[in-house]
């Protein structure tokens, strides 16, 4: 089951101003409380935190709200979070964060059908991240048979991403994260 | 009374003659700003002079005046860049000025602001968004992903006051024509604060392991180039590898003054030093983002 957060109406209950900014890090410390909050009431292992309405995001605050709850959730049994909603300046930023903490997470794009991966990620693990998205769940095999890679290389691959809780393992099975626009 | 006179052109470049000028810090006497005969200031020199009077009232010397501008012209820019406003809270103003509210020069994006607390940071970045966003795609031929890299940089810049300093600061953002420095527009946010400064913010985790060169200008390599924070946690000093990042990306300037030392992070278009360092002692720091127009072929 997937948890779905809208972090625009979230800030402007955490921020008393009538901007739609994710803006210092206090800001994001504050509105990663929020979340955690609503993480912790709930049972769901994937939480999608959508930016739709989010204005400007700034650095600081990124890493406040994606970088550190990443890394809080990282504690968590298979607990998973997916971002939507995000602008092409929001990319930058989370991006940038995620690249200094050796982080990575999925995120669709604002516009975009499919997720891809921001902060550190590896060929490989890119390749298959794409190419579990277009093909859906399945094993090694079928992944080596897709990308034309020997199965140990595909499944070194899925195990880097499963690791990384870009995609979900079970049983030798790999499965995109549930992830809605 | 001692008379410091502020330079004809006061910029990130004649900001030296003017600390050399000031001399002693702090001053042991009361100190008159002489800026009667001054025809221009970017927004780092009027951030800047900001600066000068609100740390020399916190070190509790006399109340500092100010001889405004003799030009009717250079006055009125400068109150509708909103520094007279500003000013009235550190100086005791000298001279007549207009009282009249009026509208900012339409090459201001920001008037004078205040920064105090996070809350200012907020207002800044979102009175600003709309109007910079417009600007700088039509004037300076920015994309909108380099607009909203603008504004992280600006919130990041103004962070650094909230975080780090100790006290407030000011922050303005302008755009020129720079055609004999460029032959292009560029747009330029200042900002500015009274506060400790880097090497006092990062002495009592840094300044033993660097040792004897230890000071302004070690403090501001670190934190600049090489994102230490004096907070310990992981993730912190993301502002300035951030601002960094977006600048190398657009061919920006970044440039930082605090106390003795000035760092530049310099783009090909410029000559600056990449560090200056023995300069004559100016309060605070002063941080500089100048971001050229693009050149159509560079998009």
């Amino acid at each position: 089951m997937m948890q779905r957060i809208d972090l625009a109406p979230l800030l402007r209950e955490t921020v008393a101003t009538p901007y739609s900014d994710m803006v210092t890090r206090s800001t994001g410390a504050a509105l990663r409380d929020r979340i955690e909050q609503t993480i912790n009431g709930a049972s769901h292992r994937t939480t999608q935190l959508d930016f739709t309405a989010v204005g400007l995001l700034d650095f600081s605050c990124a890493d406040e709200v994606v970088a550190k709850l990443l890394l809080r959730v990282a504690g968590d049994d298979e607990h998973y979070v997916v971002l939507s909603g995000v602008t092409e300046g929001q990319l930058d930023a989370i991006d940038h964060v995620l690249e200094r903490h050796g982080l990575s997470v999925a995120a669709l794009a604002e516009g975009e059908g499919a997720p891809r991966v921001l902060g550190v990620t590896t060929p490989d693990a890119l390749a298959a991240f794409q190419s579990v998205q277009r093909l859906g769940a399945g094993d090694a095999g079928r992944l080596a048979d897709s990308l034309g890679w020997t199965i140990e290389r595909a499944a070194d691959a899925l195990q880097s991403l499963a690791l990384r809780r870009l995609i979900q393992a079970a049983g030798g099975t790999y499965r995109p994260l549930p992830l809605s626009a | 009374m001692r008379v410091v006179t502020v330079p004809s052109s006061l910029d990130d470049r004649t900001l030296d003659a003017l600390a050399q000028a000031i001399g002693e810090w702090p001053p042991v006497e009361g100190m008159l700003l002489d800026a009667r005969a001054t025809t221009w200031a970017s927004p780092y020199g009027l951030t800047a002079l900001l600066t000068l009077g609100q740390a020399m009232a916190e070190v509790k010397v006399p109340p500092p005046r100010f001889a405004v501008p003799e030009s009717d012209e250079v006055k009125s820019y400068w109150a509708r860049c909103g520094f007279f406003h500003a000013a009235a809270e550190c100086f005791d103003l000298v001279g007549r000025i207009s009282k009249k509210p009026s509208d900012a020069p339409s090459d201001v994006l920001l008037p004078v602001t205040p920064v105090r607390a996070a809350e200012d940071v907020h207002h800044v970045v979102g009175r600003i968004q709309e109007r910079a966003q417009r600007i700088l795609s039509t004037e300076l031929n920015l994309e909108p992903k380099a607009t909203m890299g603008f504004g992280m940089a600006l919130s990041e810049a103004c962070q650094n006051i909230v975080e780090h300093a100790g006290t407030g600061g000011w922050v303005a953002v302008q755009t020129y024509n720079w055609r004999k420095r460029l032959g292009r527009k560029v747009v330029v946010i200042a900002v500015s604060d009274a506060g400790i400064g880097f090497r006092r913010s990062l002495e009592p985790t840094e300044a033993k392991k660097v040792g004897e060169r230890w000071g302004d200008a070690a403090a501001l390599e670190l934190a600049i180039l090489q994102s230490v924070s004096r907070f310990r946690e992981p993730g912190r000093a993301q502002g300035f590898a951030g601002i960094r990042r977006y600048l190398g990306r657009w061919q920006g300037k970044l440039s930082v003054r605090s106390g003795t030392a000035r760092l530049a992070v310099v783009p090909s278009w410029d000559d600056d030093a990449a560090l200056a360092e023995h300069l004559p002692y100016f309060p605070g720091s002063q941080v500089q983002i100048t971001i050229p127009a693009q050149e159509a072929d560079a998009r």
